[in-house]
């Protein structure tokens, strides 16, 4: 008799663990299906917007390459997209419906939020970024999207200098021009760097390039490109100059700054600028502090592993790390 | 003139109007407008003062005299609560156990039923006595002199010494302070994490926190070193291993405390914001009110306060345990014995983890909770006087070895924080979420490290 009890209970516990509403098994593995078909829909349609803004046509094939979906499913796929309303197709060619484009417009909009909430709040590497935000876009309901957006403060562009879109949908077009085709010796601003192909964007990083920095062009040969910010210089190759885009800059950075990170010890300096690749809770953090352009700030302390060190700004001795002390231009003051 | 729909509209063409900077300029102008008001109104003379404070300054953050004080002024702190501990927690303890006495005389005229007696005097008001007893003194002496360095301006200069070690694992200089805090009770040191300003570094402070030692395992710690450990050397040697080994354990906390912050700043909080900023104050002349205030109300007795409303449930679980009868024994003796293989798995035994669990609002009644479940006992009761009689019921009647000692130690320093540092987590987080991890980080590690250390004993013969 006691056996019995024990398998019905089991069974009951069994049937509990699959088939409760939310927590149970088999909620589960539907919650996961929806967020698989959610993640694949917005992947299509993002690949359909981005071909639309290259001005190239979107096929089953491109579609199929782009999501590395074997061709049978991408059809699938389609098909229930076009059932949805989301996109429409004419002999092989994939177009977006006003509804398709809404909600891809929506995607592109949380990606490049979540990639300014990542480099900016969380400081992850740039080159991490965006897988990052790949991974987290389909997690988000709009009025998520929304909060954050507020919570970052309304910003305009993603890390890379790509245009965020505005909750209606809107695009702003903004037209950089490729550094390759930038005059000899000109100060310009780098207003975008592109970030696919991931290889040829870490070449970019690596060589220490980063938007909103103030750069000139010193040489052009059909092998390689130089560009100096006044500090660093770096050669690339043109194929990938070509990824970085520029606007007209005003004065480039004064000759003798230095970064607050170089400056002696118990040497006084004022304030240039802080790098405009710094952004988030650390810029406001440093301005928060006094730390604004034009305050007079003089390097007192330093551990002896040489980070942080302590500055003495506007009569309180603030410590900052080395990579915080490395995005702030400082003038040293003349003896 | 318009509605509502065409402002926000006319909001959002104006804010991509605005130039990228323009927060920037916005404290410009207000630190330019507070410069203007100072420079009208403050009037500095030669400053005196400014001289000293670089003077101590370059004293206590010089690379050897920095790190000679500090560890300085950290033996005089835990010597001072560890030796003035002992002596009021004794006159403490007499009180509120003699206060026992008469409840149970009172309640035996009275004519109440011996269980109700038991479970009242011996079950819930005795637990909230030893917790009183063994918490109140080692807090009330360790919170007034932690509070008078930081009142001094003393620590945020060991946060600014100690920054190169915590940035290199993903924290902030400042959970040097938080640490030492936990020293002293792990919820007050969750509670100090509020000096820590940007989220993911304070959520490594918080989660990790549980690492350090509190005064509630030190006499565990002790007792265990200098009963096991030291065992078999004489005289002023054996209490120098016994130092030694309760030194090691807080560093091998300390590691543990560095490694899981390089792993949760890794996985888990990589997505968290985060910025370091760190103020040095300025010295000043500490306010002894503000201090007796802030290290009495805010701390002691919001730690203790949280302590006994955990405690006085676990009292009562405990003397139903220990008063319960099945078969020949207890039947926290009974659960002990279910509990034996798998509490050998990781060197332990059944009586010591099922301690651990009903004793898991205050480390302080683990101890007690162990020495009832093995001498059978109906009420908590202390471990006997003496290293020969600590020796001869763990090792002669409970089969321990130095395997044991040396688990429960370590069990001891990784295992689950206690109920009301779980509270306070799920507190001062807001989120049960951060609270179940802290849970399974401590207790997943303290798992893992007995279980490797009990099988590579036995592996290598030392142990059985």
């Amino acid at each position: 008799m006691a056996e019995l009890w024990f398998v019905l209970l089991i069974l009951l516990l069994v049937g509990l663990g699959l088939l409760l509403p939310r927590v149970g098994l088999f909620a589960r593995y539907r919650l996961w299906r929806s967020w698989r078909e959610r993640e694949r829909i917005e992947d299509a349609l993002k690949h359909l917007l981005n071909r639309e803004h290259q001005g190239r046509r979107a096929s089953p094939e491109s579609l199929s390459g782009a999501l590395s979906l074997p061709r049978g499913q991408a059809l699938q796929l389609i098909e229930r997209m076009e059932a949805r309303g989301l996109i429409e197709s004419h002999d092989e060619q994939l177009r977006l419906t006003s509804e398709g484009r809404e909600w891809a417009v929506n995607v592109v909009r949380a990606h490049r939020l979540l990639e300014r909430y990542l480099a900016d709040e969380a400081r992850m590497p740039l080159a991490q970024v965006h897988d990052e935000a790949q991974r987290r876009e389909h997690l988000l309901t709009p009025e998520q999207v929304n909060a954050l957006e507020a919570e970052l403060g309304y910003p305009q562009h993603d890390p890379h200098g790509d245009p965020i879109p505005s909750r209606e949908g809107h695009i702003p077009r903004e037209q950089g021009t490729p550094l390759t085709d930038w005059p000899l010796n000109t100060p310009a601003r780098v207003v975008h760097l592109e970030d696919e192909p991931a290889l040829a964007y870490q070449q970019l990083l690596a060589a220490g390039v980063k938007v909103g920095q103030v750069v000139q062009v010193i040489e052009r040969t059909p092998q390689a490109i130089t560009l100096t910010d006044g500090t660093l210089t770096c050669r690339l190759a043109p194929a990938i100059a070509a990824n970085i885009s520029v606007a007209p800059a005003g004065a480039p950075k004064p000759a003798d700054a230095v970064p607050l990170s170089r400056l002696p010890l118990h040497q006084d300096a004022v304030i240039v600028a802080l790098d405009p690749a710094l952004q988030g809770l650390t810029r406001r953090r440093l301005l928060d502090l006094g730390l604004t352009p034009g305050t007079l700030i003089r390097a007192e302390m330093q551990t002896p592993f040489g980070s942080p060190r302590a500055y003495r700004v506007r009569g309180t001795l603030i410590a900052l790390r080395k990579h915080q002390a490395e995005a702030i231009l400082v003038k040293p003051a003349t003896l | 003139m318009t509605n509502a729909q065409e402002i926000l509209q006319r909001a959002e063409q104006l804010r991509r109007e605005l130039p990228e900077g323009f927060r920037d300029a916005l404290v410009q102008s207000l630190y330019a407008e507070a410069q203007r008001l100072t420079q009208r109104a403050v009037h500095t003379r030669g400053d005196r003062r400014y001289d000293l404070d670089q003077w101590i300054d370059r004293l206590v953050t010089g690379p050897i005299t920095g790190l000679l004080i500090m560890l300085l002024l950290l033996t005089v702190v835990i010597w001072l609560t560890v030796s003035g501990a002992n002596v009021f927690s004794d006159a403490l303890a007499q009180v509120l156990f003699g206060i026992r006495d008469l409840g149970r005389a009172l309640f035996q005229q009275l004519g109440m039923p011996w269980w109700l007696t038991g479970f009242v005097w011996d079950g819930v008001y005795l637990a909230l006595a030893w917790v009183v007893s063994v918490m109140f003194p080692p807090m009330a002496i360790f919170f007034p002199l932690f509070t008078f360095l930081e009142d001094l301006g003393y620590l945020p200069r060991v946060a600014f010494n100690m920054d190169w070690l915590f940035q290199r694992v993903g924290a902030h200089g400042k959970q040097a302070l938080t640490m030492a805090m936990g020293l002293g009770c792990n919820a007050a040191g969750v509670v100090a994490t509020r000096i820590i300003d940007s989220p993911r570094e304070r959520l490594i402070a918080i989660l990790t926190n549980n690492f350090m030692p509190c005064n509630g395992r030190f006499p565990t710690l002790i007792m265990l070193a200098t009963a096991f450990v030291a065992a078999g050397f004489g005289g002023a040697l054996a209490a120098f291993i016994a130092a030694s080994a309760v030194v090691a354990v807080v560093l091998i906390g300390v590691g543990f405390t560095l490694l899981m912050s390089w792993l949760l700043s890794r996985t888990l909080l990589r997505g968290e914001a985060s910025a370091f900023t760190l103020e040095l104050p300025p010295y000043r002349r500490p306010n002894f009110l503000r201090i007796l205030y802030t290290s009495f109300i805010d701390r002691t007795i919001f730690v203790l306060l949280r302590a006994m409303s955990t405690a006085a449930p676990a009292g009562a679980v405990i003397w139903l345990l220990g008063n319960i009868h099945v078969g020949e024994g207890s039947l926290a003796l009974a659960i002990a014995r279910g509990l034996d293989g798998f509490g050998r798995l990781f060197g332990l035994d059944g009586a010591i983890l099922l301690a651990y669990i009903i004793a898991l609002p205050a480390n302080e009644i683990v101890v007690p909770t162990l020495m009832m479940i093995y001498t059978n006992a109906g009420a908590m009761v202390e471990a006997p006087e003496g290293v020969e009689a600590i020796r001869a019921l763990l090792i002669g009647q409970q089969g321990w070895t130095l395997l044991t000692a040396i688990n429960l130690m370590l069990f001891s320093l990784l295992h689950n924080p206690c109920a009301t540092t779980i509270l306070t987590i799920y507190k001062e987080t807001r989120s049960a979420f951060w609270a179940a991890v802290s849970v399974v980080i401590t207790l997943g590690t303290a798992f893992l490290v007995t279980f490797l250390v009990a099988t590579a004993a036995r592996l290598l013969g030392l142990a059985a």
